[in-house]
């Protein structure tokens, strides 16, 4: 049997694929694709705000957002069949979400509830650090319907409410709370 | 040792992470991770070509790849090991970029200092043949071939990158494009 690659220093091999990888070789690249796919899509944002303006920027996204999504679920479910229509599934997606891997969100199941803290989101410190006042649309108006499409994709019962949300106090404040309450199986 | 997972279907566990998955199954998330990255491109390009045409479109995404491009080169030379500053070098790396699985690419090592890589399959110019409003020719001639040469940047600003090829294609069996990457040493 062929010994799996952790990385691909070697030399050139005309039929490399990931298969080839070791499994902390495909670790370590999913971490990094987690990050390019977040780079990406912000890009993108700021391309077209850019070009077209903030307003043709946060609508495209909104679209953009309704199509990757499903797209999001279809991973969770095919590949890591997460199914299931309680809060418990709704966190176990935050976990494998590749969206979500980078923000490592603290997560809190209790019972019928589950509690999302974002510590750190490089979104925000971005939108800080860019000081028009963008958060107050995007974590305050885009978020809690992306949050609440990723609840009802699991089950339309869940209701999903804002605890904290930004602006900060300070860099030393979390950057949002979620609570996500099962309206079923009580 | 814990037993390694297929998937996620059990119980919620806090310290869930994908070093408790099986490797084929990280595999297919790599896979899965690879399309994303197509989609979300295509998604977004789409969108803004809908609402604010295809030359604003193009114009952002030229913007955007001009940007991606040098940072994905230097995250896959970083994980993988796969920098240098010779054309093999930026063969190996375009081999195991996120846009990889999405393509067969087949690389002919002249020596490592002249490569010559075919693509014989691409989503984007089937997309762009079946939408027939000509866009190949923006998008495969004047984008790409000035991504391929900011690539070349990351290894080696002496790297000639010469198209031998670019659609339109005389049948679906005809290569997608086809690239000479050359570097030609002091003697």
């Amino acid at each position: 049997m062929i010994k799996p690659l952790y990385d691909y220093s070697g030399d050139f091999d005309p039929s490399f694929d990931y298969g080839k990888l070791s499994k902390e070789g495909l670790v370590g690249l999913l971490a990094a694709y987690s990050n390019y796919i977040r780079k990406l899509d912000g890009h993108w944002y700021l391309s077209v705000m850019e070009k077209c303006g903030k307003d043709v920027a946060y609508d495209r996204d909104i679209d953009v957002w309704n199509k990757l999504m499903k797209f999001e679920f279809k991973i969770a479910s095919e590949v890591m069949n997460i199914r299931g229509n309680g809060v418990d599934s709704v966190a176990k997606y935050f976990q494998v979400s590749p969206w979500f891997w980078t923000f490592k969100p603290r997560l809190e199941l209790k019972k019928d509830r589950l509690e999302v803290t974002f510590e750190k989101c490089p979104t925000l410190l971005a939108l800080e650090k860019e000081g028009n006042g963008r958060e107050a649309q995007i974590c305050g108006e885009m978020e809690p319907e992306l949050f609440e499409s990723i609840a009802h994709h699991f089950n339309t019962k869940i209701k999903v409410i804002a605890l904290k949300l930004p602006p900060r106090k300070s860099a030393d404040d979390v950057c949002c709370k979620w609570e996500f309450r099962a309206g079923v199986n009580k | 040792m814990a037993k390694l997972l297929k998937d996620y279907s059990g119980e919620f566990d806090p310290g869930f992470s994908y070093k408790k998955l099986k490797r084929e199954t990280l595999l297919e998330l790599l896979r899965g991770y690879a399309d994303y990255v197509r989609k979300i491109d295509g998604h977004w390009y789409l969108e803004v070509m809908r609402r604010c045409g295809n030359e604003a479109a193009f114009e952002c995404d030229a913007a955007v790849w001009v940007r991606m491009d040098p940072f994905e080169m230097e995250m896959t030379k970083r994980i993988l090991g796969t920098g240098g500053d010779t054309p093999l070098a930026m063969a190996k790396t375009l081999q195991a970029s996120p846009w990889a699985a999405s393509y067969n690419c087949e690389v002919e090592v002249i020596n490592e200092n002249h490569v010559i890589l075919s693509y014989l399959t691409c989503p984007t110019i089937v997309s762009l043949e079946k939408e027939g409003m000509g866009r190949e020719k923006l998008i495969c001639h004047d984008l790409e071939v000035k991504l391929m040469r900011e690539k070349a940047q990351c290894f080696n600003p002496a790297i000639k990158i010469t198209p031998l090829k670019l659609p339109p294609r005389s049948g679906p069996d005809d290569v997608c494009c086809q690239w000479e990457l050359r570097l030609d040493r002091p003697k």
